[in-house]
């Protein structure tokens, strides 16, 4: 039996592109295009690396990849203020160094985790933020404000609402954004949450990125519209869509709502669509083989955000033909690449993170009895 | 801001109008301090003890929350993480199941997972506790869920004196806690105690409620009350029973049991709670353990049947711990 479908062209339909003119992208200086490139290939090399290290057997846990996901972490993190808050989720590891990574990727005082940090985590090591308590994506830090998620989808909602709440109290201006499957917004905390946020008009922008599949639920058995974005009716709010493959898009909608919610007008619902490449966690690949039509997935995987921006990038004469072809790793999976494939300052980044990682200390066995409650400044 | 302890020496307060003073005092002294829940600001509370708060402080700090238990922890959570301090209240605590994720997935483990870079400041409370005609589900005492969820801090006060001290030590203690307020004490008369002007009570410390010889009872909340009538039933007989309130389940004061234990060699725990993974089953499961040699009987326990609160008076009264079951279980102790 297959299961029912809203169709492939309903996924496209909704997609408003509405031309360069007057978009928040046009605040966008071609060296700041190019670090988005460079963005990109970041949070793929960073992906991909990890999908070998996995392989490999040198990871614990599951990897949930965002391969094919990243213009949505890039291009929802390119404008923000440092001050603003974020909540990744298990498929958005990327955006931890991310994160005001426009103020220079090594730069200690961007609101963002280093590399070393991340890599830390990834690692199981005590340098990680949370000294490697829980996992993957489970980290965070209030004083570079990224809230701390959990496995319970959409449950960062809710925390995202106090914690716009409170810095209204505070006297801040900042937005707090917050990403999530489209999964998660069956889930009740997800009403309960939005509703409340539109209610006192709060910063919370709530990004959903729509790959289609749920684990193995597809959309239409999740979502009785295509279009998640059609919620935000029902809280008197924005609910835009955004081509989640294209990084600029992604960036015109976001921006587009965080204005609003800066200016005291209230949260927004920004769907992107997209595709996700992999199975749910790299422990589901092969499954996901199986239960996802493979011309789904062909369709899914075929306009890779990298080349999608690189045809943006050289229609706009931002970019030559040739510069284009240099670093090629687009529509290729993990084992199709190499390092060769990215750019040498991509890579180094994370090597440096991966060797500190690799060379950090365990936690200590008796800190498990730790921190149950308060025990005072760490 | 001017803080006004406006009871007059000498005037006698009920459990109600101590929870009251205690969050109007904290909210005065601490301006990072909110209040969050359902019907508390425009109609002061369901059973009215956030009255007055909206109009001192402000739709900003007072905040009517919408149905959603569930957005109000997770709101609270949020709140606490970006510095403020939050009182919650559950309508009922019944209704705090339908916070559950909220409050023991993401709330509770937070200074946890972190390392403890997060601390929350955060009291949820609400009006708990059956014998008052509330049935299924305005009569729970569901403090086993939340003893079970490493992270909470877990209180359940018995008198006037304390349910003002430890809502104030709590909202200054840095970590969530969860009280049970039984509202059965709200407005009883005879409780009503003359309260100091500033004080605390220590979260973590039980209270010897009578001093005996022979047998020690172990409770909290209003069973507190059925054991002390037991005592004197008991004390007729020729027995002298201690009795000892805990007031914290998390932390449990095992120093105090162990010490009045040491004395008697007997114990029965009640609580009104179902029986099977109920917190006194924790309690005597802990005072076999920490005091296994100075036990000179088993300990028992005294708790609800396994069962839902009923609403009919015959049915609630069959299900629910009396004066009379403790005597009972008491004398089988005594006797053993």
């Amino acid at each position: 039996m297959t299961p029912p479908s809203h169709g492939a062209a309903a996924v496209q339909k909704r997609i408003e592109k509405t031309g360069d003119q007057a978009l928040p992208r046009q605040a966008l200086t071609p060296a700041d295009n190019q670090e988005l490139l460079r963005q990109l290939y970041l949070a793929r090399y960073f992906d991909v690396r990890l999908i070998k290290e996995k392989k490999r057997g040198r990871l614990r846990g599951t990897l949930y990849s965002s391969h094919n996901q990243e213009a949505i972490i890039v291009g929802s993190l390119f404008g923000l203020e440092p001050t603003d808050w974020i909540s990744p989720i298990h498929r958005d590891m990327p955006a931890f160094f991310l994160k005001d990574a426009r103020r220079g990727w090594r730069n200690p005082e961007r609101n963002g985790m280093s590399i070393e940090e991340v890599c830390s985590q990834v690692w199981c090591k005590a340098t990680s933020p949370g000294r490697a308590r829980d996992n993957w994506s489970h980290i965070g830090s209030k004083t570079k404000r990224i809230i701390h998620s959990t496995s319970m989808l959409a449950g960062t909602i809710p925390v995202a609402c106090g914690v716009a709440y409170a810095d209204r109290l505070n006297g801040g201006n900042a937005v707090v954004l917050t990403y999530n499957g489209e999964g998660s917004t069956a889930q009740g905390v997800f009403h309960e949450s939005i509703n409340f946020a539109s209610v006192h008009k709060l910063p919370v922008i709530t990004i959903v990125e729509n790959n289609q599949w749920a684990y193995g639920t597809p959309v239409e058995l999740g979502s009785p519209s295509p279009d998640i974005a059609d919620r935000a009716k029902g809280y008197n709010i924005p609910g835009l869509i955004a081509d989640g493959q294209d990084v600029l898009d992604v960036y015109d909608k976001v921006m587009a709502a965080v204005a609003r919610a800066r200016a005291g007008l209230g949260p927004s619902i920004v769907e992107c669509k997209t595709f996700r490449a992999y199975g749910h966690g790299d422990h589901d690949d092969d499954r996901a083989a199986k239960y996802r039509p493979e011309e789904e997935v062909e369709r899914g995987r075929s306009r890779d955000p990298i080349a999608v921006f690189k045809r943006w990038l050289v229609e706009h004469n931002q970019m030559s033909a040739d510069e284009a072809q240099r670093f090629s790793p687009e529509g290729l999976s993990a084992s199709e690449v190499t390092d060769d494939d990215f750019p040498p300052e991509v890579v180094q980044y994370l090597k440096e993170g991966i060797e500190f990682a690799i060379q950090a200390p365990v936690p200590p066995a008796e800190e498990g009895s730790r921190w149950v409650f308060a025990e005072g400044p760490r | 801001m001017s803080i006004v302890l406006e009871h007059k020496t000498g005037t006698k307060r009920n459990f109600l109008t101590a929870i009251k003073e205690a969050i109007r005092e904290e909210m005065a002294l601490n301006p990072d301090m909110v209040c969050m829940g359902e019907d508390i600001g425009l109609l002061g509370g369901a059973f009215g003890v956030t009255e007055g708060l909206l109009a001192e402080f402000g739709r900003a700090r007072v905040i009517d929350a919408p149905i959603s238990e569930a957005l109000i922890a997770g709101a609270a959570t949020g709140m606490a993480l970006n510095g403020k301090t939050v009182m919650m209240e559950l309508q009922f605590i019944d209704f705090i199941s339908c916070g559950f994720d909220q409050i023991v997935n993401t709330m509770a483990t937070f200074s946890y997972r972190t390392a403890g870079e997060v601390n929350l400041p955060i009291v949820m409370r609400g009006p708990a506790g059956a014998y008052g005609g509330g049935a299924l589900y305005h009569s729970q005492m569901n403090e086993a869920w939340f003893c079970n969820s490493p992270g909470l801090k877990v209180l359940c006060p018995s008198t006037p004196y304390d349910a003002k001290g430890l809502l104030r030590s709590a909202l200054r203690d840095g970590n969530p806690v969860l009280i049970y307020e039984i509202k059965e004490l709200y407005r009883k008369r005879d409780i009503e105690q003359e309260l100091p002007d500033d004080y605390t009570v220590p979260i973590g410390k039980a209270v010897v409620r009578r001093e005996g010889a022979d047998l020690t009872l172990v409770s909290y909340g209003q069973n507190v009350y059925h054991c002390l009538e037991a005592a004197e039933v008991l004390a007729k007989e020729g027995s002298s029973v201690e009795v000892i309130d805990l007031r914290s389940l998390v932390p449990l004061d095992m120093d105090a049991i162990r010490a009045s234990i040491a004395k008697t060699g007997r114990v029965v725990v009640v609580n009104e709670a179902p029986m099977t993974c109920g917190f006194a089953g924790e309690v005597v499961a802990r005072i076999s353990t920490d005091c296994f040699e100075l036990l000179d009987a088993p300990p028992l326990r005294v708790t609800r049947l396994d069962t839902p609160v009923p609403w009919a008076k015959t049915l609630e009264t069959y299900v629910l711990p009396n004066t009379e079951k403790v005597v009972a279980a008491a004398r089988k102790v005594l006797e053993f």
